[in-house]
């Protein structure tokens, strides 16, 4: 504390120089994130995960940028044209644009990338994001060309995720199999080194193109415990903790030196019913269930409130999300319609449930079972890890067993196709799509198509809505809630930002 | 002496194969699907296809096994599927974080544990037997994540004494190995205690307190030579619960170990790390178990091996 007043002092003079800015931002220092994994792979175009793509996104960059507000920018791209028939998107890239290894960003350079990503051997898992592109041309230096077949609205939205960023060709060339351990992007931290299962350490790229990061060094640590997470940051140890468990949250909130951040996360959790299995096949009994539980109930008490009762199928700040409807909570009416089905005792049926994936799933899935008890349908809870859950919910229609199981979706591009378009699309079934439950609605598959290949944002709007009326009023899912993210950041550090697709962003953070 | 040593090295052999095939066997066995996992849950099919392929899984799993065998004999563990980088890197990464731990937690349960022991057998039904003997029940009972937090919350939030998590430093090294230790130095209290309170009531005790010696030379230097046979081997034993136990402590303080690693990868379904971890682990296990032996003939010199 004794330093306080000379600091205070600091301040006020740079304050009184600089003139405008009320913040005086300070360079230097090294700033520290806890994360609950280690990253798995540092090759951008091979990530999966959100706590990956939290690190990858201060060293690589994206053709254009979803913001942390929910708009859809030119990034890498400076402006961007399409044809009248909305066949070709013309890309107009950043001048001056370089890679950390001195090699500049140009349409070759852009091609590459997307050519790898496209390349089937390089196994990347967001491929099917842009295989609707057919051609890429590199018309000039800065200017790239893709061609698609069909219109297909949601480019711009695919180029901000964060698998389809641009890393440097002649690093990806000279590495090889080694790349991992030379990752090269555009960004404004560079990578330092990454000693596997303890830290992770970026560093400051002088040259950076745009506005250049103040802290020396971001590091990433793994801590898988929630309470361990929180002591780093009460100590001080760390500036910034994901996932925090709610149970600390208030205490922690109460600390002077700590603040947390309730982010919306673009991420719903539902529990599907298997549109093919009775008794979910009849309409009444999915509504029936949504009456049954208490969703507001569920977001309160077992999430502590860090959650949103959906009112869609996916949540607020994706292009075009509306709140439709929710099923209000009324267990007489849930027995009525169970009635009206044929099932006035009820029914036995199977619970699938996650354990540890999503923000405590278990007792999600243990809350909805308590209610649908009380309305006479016994559900039994299947619980397992992720791996084997993943594999038991993605069989195709003839094998699946699983009559109703809960999971979740980010829609990470902030475009409502690609929330919409993989679960209820009938031509995306498991196992070849993501469609685990089975539902088939003739009009959803056309505005869903329409969605996809209308250019005007109204007009795909419209279409949405629609679309997202019938399935909520076709009752597809049992519909929860769209998850929080919980982050404590030490007061210390400002400008640390947390994304809604689950990314912490310390791209403009510094170091009071 | 080293006829002994050579025929058991040569008995590792096929300890190792038998080890190598439970561990190909089982994850195999556990349900999941590698190739799903590692393309992530929104990914199409021909991405999931294509990965399978590339990992070799399509292939019987006969021909697997040979294979994994055969690339083993030339010291080829095969790379992670999660990170690609070569198994061995990924083990030479871990391993020397989690002997480190194992090595700090059994100094801290040998320390704790014999002298406790000690202690109790001289003050036998006295006050300190008592408490130790509480002590010690409370460590074994004590379970390693809430003794992990509470250790954390004390001494690094309220008191601020040392860093929570991590590893780097040597105050960092303090907590684990203060978690890891408990409950193996509440075993060895206790066996030390048994122990040396059966060999205090022998024979050669007496002569030697009838001799004059002091209290002291009695205990140190006859009887607790005599009394470390059996505490010895638990040792060896817990170095074993230690080292295969210590996922639970390196995942609580964050500590780059192998354990964690081993966790990570089954749920990854990472075969080919997990694969080779279980292999090395079992490796260690074998060493510790002859290390023990050959102490046996230090502590006893009766004890011959031809």
């Amino acid at each position: 504390m004794r330093g306080f007043p000379l600091r205070v002092l600091a301040a006020l003079t740079v304050l009184l120089l600089a003139g405008v800015p009320a913040v005086a931002q300070k360079t230097g220092g090294s700033l520290v994130i806890a994360q609950g994994v280690d990253a798995v792979t540092l090759d951008s175009h091979l990530v999966v995960d959100a706590p990956t793509f939290t690190v990858t996104s201060h060293l690589f960059e994206t053709l254009f940028e979803y913001t942390p507000d929910g708009k859809i920018v030119p990034h890498l791209a400076e402006s961007y044209t399409v044809s009248s028939d909305n066949l070709v998107w013309t890309l107009k890239l950043r001048r001056g644009v370089k890679f950390h290894d001195g090699t500049p960003l140009d349409g070759e350079a852009v091609k590459f990338n997307l050519d790898r990503v496209l390349n089937p051997e390089t196994k990347s898992t967001y491929r099917f994001l842009i295989s609707r592109i057919t051609k890429i041309e590199v018309v000039d230096p800065t200017t790239i060309r893709l061609t698609t077949e069909k219109p297909f609205a949601p480019m711009l939205a695919h180029l901000t995720h964060g698998a389809i960023a641009m890393q440097s060709p002649a690093a990806i060339q000279k590495h090889g199999k080694d790349y991992i351990n030379f990752p090269t992007g555009t960004g404004p931290f560079k990578f330092k080194e990454w000693v596997r299962g303890d830290r992770l350490v970026l560093v400051r790229n002088a040259d950076y193109w745009g506005k250049k990061a103040f802290v020396n060094e971001v590091v990433f640590k793994p801590v898988p415990e929630g309470g361990a997470r929180v002591a780093l940051v009460e100590t001080g140890a760390a500036h910034a903790i994901v996932r925090v468990p709610p149970r600390d949250a208030a205490r922690l909130a109460a600390s002077k030196d700590v603040e947390v951040i309730n982010t919306p996360s673009v991420r719903t959790i539902y529990i599907a019913f298997n549109q093919l299995k009775a008794p979910f096949t009849d309409l009444r009994v999915r509504q029936a269930l949504n009456h049954a539980v208490n969703k507001e109930s569920v977001v309160q008490h077992i999430l502590a409130g860090v959650g949103r009762p959906s009112d869609a199928p996916i949540s607020p700040g994706i292009f075009g999300y509306r709140p439709i409807m929710r099923y209000e909570y009324d267990p007489a009416k849930a027995k009525r319609l169970l009635a009206e089905a044929g099932h006035p005792n009820g029914f036995k049926t199977e619970l699938y449930c996650p354990s540890g994936r999503y923000l405590n799933d278990l007792q999600v899935c243990e809350a909805v079972q308590a209610q649908l008890r009380e309305v006479g349908v016994d559900a039994a809870l299947k619980t397992m890890e992720w791996a084997a859950y993943l594999e038991i919910t993605k069989k195709g229609p003839e094998e699946s067993v699983v009559p109703m199981f809960m999971l979740g979706w980010g829609t990470v591009t902030g475009d409502a196709d690609y929330g919409l378009y993989a679960l209820f699309h009938s031509s995306q079934w498991t196992p070849a799509g993501q469609a685990r439950h089975f539902y088939k609605n003739p009009k959803v598959d056309e505005l869903l198509d329409r969605g996809r290949n209308v250019a005007a944002p109204a007009a795909r709007e419209a279409a949405y809505k629609e679309a997202m009326d019938l399935i909520m009023k076709d009752a597809s899912w049992l519909f929860l809630h769209a998850e929080s993210q919980l982050t404590a950041v030490r007061k210390s550090a400002k400008g640390v930002i947390v994304h809604p697709v689950e990314r912490v962003m310390a791209q403009q953070a510094w170091l009071d | 002496m080293g006829t002994y040593l050579v025929r058991r090295l040569l008995l590792t052999v096929p300890v190792l194969l038998g080890v190598t095939f439970i561990i190909f066997a089982m994850v195999r066995m556990i349900p999941g699907d590698p190739a799903q996992v590692i393309a992530g849950e929104q990914a199409t099919r021909e991405t999931v296809e294509t990965v399978r392929r590339s990992l070799g899984l399509d292939r019987p799993l006969l021909l697997q096994y040979v294979h994994f065998l055969g690339d083993l004999l030339r010291g080829d563990m095969g790379r992670s599927t999660r990170s690609l980088r070569p198994v061995a890197q990924e083990l030479a990464d871990r391993f020397p974080n989690t002997i480190e731990l194992t090595l700090a937690g059994m100094l801290v349960a040998s320390l704790i544990g014999v002298v406790a022991g000690v202690v109790s057998a001289t003050r036998q039904n006295r006050w300190p037997d008592t408490l130790s003997m509480v002590v010690a029940l409370a460590g074994v009972s004590m379970p390693v994540f809430w003794l992990g937090l509470m250790l954390i919350l004390l001494f690094s939030v309220k008191l601020g004494w040392l860093p929570p998590v991590g590893r780097g430093s040597w105050a960092q090294l303090i907590l684990p190995a203060l978690t890891l230790g408990a409950a193996s130095a509440a075993i060895l209290a206790r066996m030390t205690r048994s122990s040396l309170l059966e060999v205090l009531r022998q024979d050669f005790i007496t002569t030697a307190r009838a001799k004059g010696l002091a209290q002291r030379a009695v205990i140190y230097k006859h009887a607790l030579k005599n009394a470390m046979i059996p505490v010895v081997t638990v040792m060896g034993l817990q170095f074993g619960t230690l080292l295969s136990g210590a996922v639970l402590t390196e995942t609580v303080f964050a500590w780059p170990g192998l354990g964690r690693l081993i966790v990570e990868s089954i749920l990854a379904r990472d075969y080919p790390v997990v694969q080779g971890a279980v292999l090395l682990a079992a490796l260690s296990f074998v060493f510790v178990n002859l290390v023990v032996d050959l102490l046996y003939s230090v502590l006893d010199p009766r004890i011959r091996y031809e």
